[in-house]
């Protein structure tokens, strides 16, 4: 069931995930479209993300804009005040101006493996923050050692931000000690996108992508195709699996595997060390005192990809 | 949709590899059923794209842990490619061995043929070296009108069949092949020549039919019910000319029909993505249905190629591609699902999106025609067997049936 619209409220918007936002021209969105928009939410009962440039609105968008309850995303450059979700793509980072923020930093495997102090004191100051690797598929046997290592060493902030009595949210960290169930891309199945051209979209990547392939628009409202593919039941990778924290990302999924609901390897790699060091921080927390009493353990498991698990059958 | 009794086509099912060389999309022939939309010409497959394909599947032994290989070559039609075919045989005999590689002495060259060329020189040739690891089938449709209804030649002015050309071959086939089969393929306007077909198939000596209707959209309003009639007159003459003794159509098996279990009969039905498919450009496919000559609608999938190998990523959907997962409720509950077959090419070629996980469902009635016509035959046939005392006998030596990919 939908539940969210994220409206792009211009082509030059910031991404929050993986896709890039392809360097053009700026186009707003019109505001009559930006009116509809908002109208058709109200009728289907969808909260509203809407996702900004970097550049100041008009006063008229804005006063569109609360005319409806919603969050906004905005990048790091135009972030103010009421902002609910700053993206960074880049490592000069204000960590005053994130304090008690929600963060999504965008970055390479190799620059976030560079930069483990600026990930530490970002944690230190804002209430959550979500990694998003832009270059997952390139993940090699010679990376995921290295990452396994950096999530272990970045844990071990994490360890002492609860001892201080703080109880800092990293998605590749902490949210599989919290889950109890997948949470992941909601694209297609509770999420859908509106684009600066007034047409729907399963997630801004697929927008980006072509922007033919629109799943609706404005008028005929939206008409998602063999939309049960966006479900986990369809997902026969995703369904059996407990790397529950994995963002599954649907726009991935279709450029690496051809298939929206098809994880590719290196996901399910990425995702299961993720996993794993959640398992180590998990244990490592619990031996300084009581912690999620209500939540099991985390099972050790002897794969990384839940694939050769199925082949095995 | 067929299930069909051991034949050689089928040898090593299930822990074969089967690699395909699309060695040409050219063809003498203009069938009007054919899903080979982009035939053409020009694409013809060169020896260093051969060999480059060879020396990376022997070179990379482990990626094909299977026990066994067929080494299968379509077109088109295969067959105008022999003078390249003999080249690459010679090629994977000598380099299996060379390497001792695992399928040395256990592999085996298949065809499907129109059989226009069957009897050339070349062609014996080649088929004299290679018998002992060799599978041929020769696509005849039936009789004169039926098979010339569909398998004409290419080319203007007025339609001719290529019925007598292909016929004239059958002996020497037979004579090299004892048990070969044919494939026949049934569209919407070849149900009323099904039972004559079939029948006049058996009067040439093949004694086994492997017939198919298309998975593609081609039924007309009352083609269901035509094709059960045919098929209640074809289990008739089965039974009382006694055919089933030594005779086979893949149109009547004991096993379909039936409801599916949802746990333990989940599995996908087709074979694309453990099968390997390589085209004259050097590109991999997981199958040859879905390369660009295959389809329609939809843009070719293809895993890789002969320089940078398979991606591995594109052959995931494939393999974890399950029954409940592509198929509408209306089939998952289907209480005749048995037998029911999909063709995952035409599943994706079909699809509201560039999906292989939406089932076509355009055979349904006619798999339910299918059925209807099956029970009666077996229910015909067994009774008629007990009456004569010869149930046991039948049941002791009948030919053994498994199903048929595509």
């Amino acid at each position: 069931m939908l539940q969210y619209m994220i409206i792009l409220l211009d082509d030059a918007s910031t991404s929050f995930c993986h896709y890039e936002v392809p360097s053009g021209e700026r186009r707003l969105i019109h505001l009559d479209d930006l009116r509809a928009a908002i109208r058709l939410a109200m009728i289907e009962n969808l909260t509203i993300q809407f996702v900004y440039p970097d550049y100041e609105l008009p006063q008229e968008y804005q006063e569109v804009i609360d005319t409806i309850d919603h969050s906004d995303i905005k990048p790091l450059l135009a972030v103010t005040p009421d902002a609910d979700v700053v993206t960074i793509n880049g490592w000069e980072i204000d960590n005053k101006s994130l304090s008690g923020r929600v963060a999504v930093l965008r970055t390479a495997m190799s620059e976030l493996l560079a930069h483990t102090r600026a990930v530490k004191d970002l944690l230190a100051v804002v209430q959550r923050l979500n990694v998003v690797i832009t270059d997952l598929t390139t993940l090699t046997d010679t990376n995921r050692e290295a990452y396994m290592h950096w999530l272990n060493e970045v844990g071990q902030t994490v360890v002492e931000l609860y001892i201080n009595g703080q109880s800092p949210q990293f998605n590749l960290l902490t949210d599989r000690m919290m889950l109890a169930a997948m949470n992941n891309c909601g694209a297609g199945d509770t999420c859908i996108t509106l684009a600066p051209n007034g047409r729907f979209y399963v997630c801004p990547g697929f927008y980006y992508d072509d922007p033919e392939n629109d799943v609706g628009d404005l008028r005929r409202g939206f008409d998602i195709k063999n939309r049960q593919l966006y479900k986990l039941n369809y997902a026969p990778i995703c369904r059996q699996c407990d790397a529950w924290q994995c963002r599954r990302c649907v726009w991935l999924n279709r450029h690496t595997t051809l298939e929206v609901n098809t994880p590719s390897h290196e996901q399910c790699v990425a995702a299961h060390l993720e996993r794993n060091a959640s398992r180590q921080l998990l244990t490592s927390i619990r031996q300084k005192g009581t912690f999620l009493p209500d939540k099991p353990e985390i099972n050790e498991i002897d794969y990384l990809d839940p694939f050769e698990k199925l082949q095995e059958r | 949709m067929d299930d069909i009794k051991t034949t050689e086509s089928s040898w090593q099912s299930g822990i074969a590899k089967n690699i395909t060389f699309i060695v040409t999309k050219d063809c003498q022939l203009a069938c009007k059923y054919c899903y080979l939309v982009g035939k053409n010409e020009k694409e013809r497959m060169s020896w260093e794209t051969a060999k480059a394909a060879i020396d990376y599947i022997l070179g990379h032994e482990a990626d094909f842990p299977e026990a066994s290989v067929v080494w299968d070559f379509i077109g088109g039609e295969p067959f105008l490619e022999i003078e390249l075919i003999d080249r690459i045989c010679d090629y994977l005999k000598t380099e299996m061995f060379r390497l001792g590689h695992h399928w040395f002495n256990s592999y085996r060259f298949s065809f499907s043929t129109n059989g226009i060329n069957y009897h050339t020189p070349a062609v014996q040739a080649f088929i004299k070296k290679n018998i002992s690891h060799l599978s041929v089938g020769i696509t005849i449709d039936g009789t004169r009108q039926k098979h010339d209804l569909n398998r004409i030649w290419k080319g203007g002015g007025p339609e001719r069949g290529s019925y007598d050309d292909v016929v004239r071959n059958i002996p020497l086939w037979l004579e090299q092949f004892p048990g070969g089969g044919t494939k026949v393929t049934i569209s919407s306007a070849d149900i009323p020549y099904i039972c004559e077909s079939v029948l006049h198939l058996y009067s040439l000596g093949i004694h086994e039919v492997n017939i198919n209707v298309v998975f593609e959209d081609v039924w007309q309003e009352g083609d269901d019910r035509r094709f059960e009639e045919q098929l209640f007159a074809l289990a008739d003459a089965i039974i009382d000319g006694g055919y089933y003794q030594d005779y086979a159509c893949s149109f009547f098996s004991e096993h379909i029909g039936k409801p599916l279990d949802p746990e333990k009969e989940n599995q996908n039905w087709c074979g694309a993505g453990k099968m390997l498919s390589i085209d004259a450009a050097g590109t991999f496919y997981p199958c040859t249905r879905f390369a660009a000559y295959s389809l329609r609608e939809k843009k070719p999938i293809i895993i890789g190629n002969v320089r940078d190998g398979i991606d591995r990523n594109k052959l995931r959907p494939f393999l974890t591609l399950d029954r409940l997962t592509q198929s509408p409720q209306q089939c998952i509950d289907c209480d005749v699902a048995s037998g029911c077959a999909w063709c995952q090419g035409e599943n994706y070629d079909a699809a509201d999106t560039p999906t292989i996980y939406q089932r076509a469902t355009a055979i349904c009635l006619m798999h339910k025609a299918r059925v209807r016509a099956n029970n009666y035959y077996w229910n015909r046939l067994f009774r008629k067997l007990e009456l004569e005392g010869e149930r046991e006998d039948y049941e002791s030596n009948k030919r053994t049936v498994e199903p048929q990919n595509c």
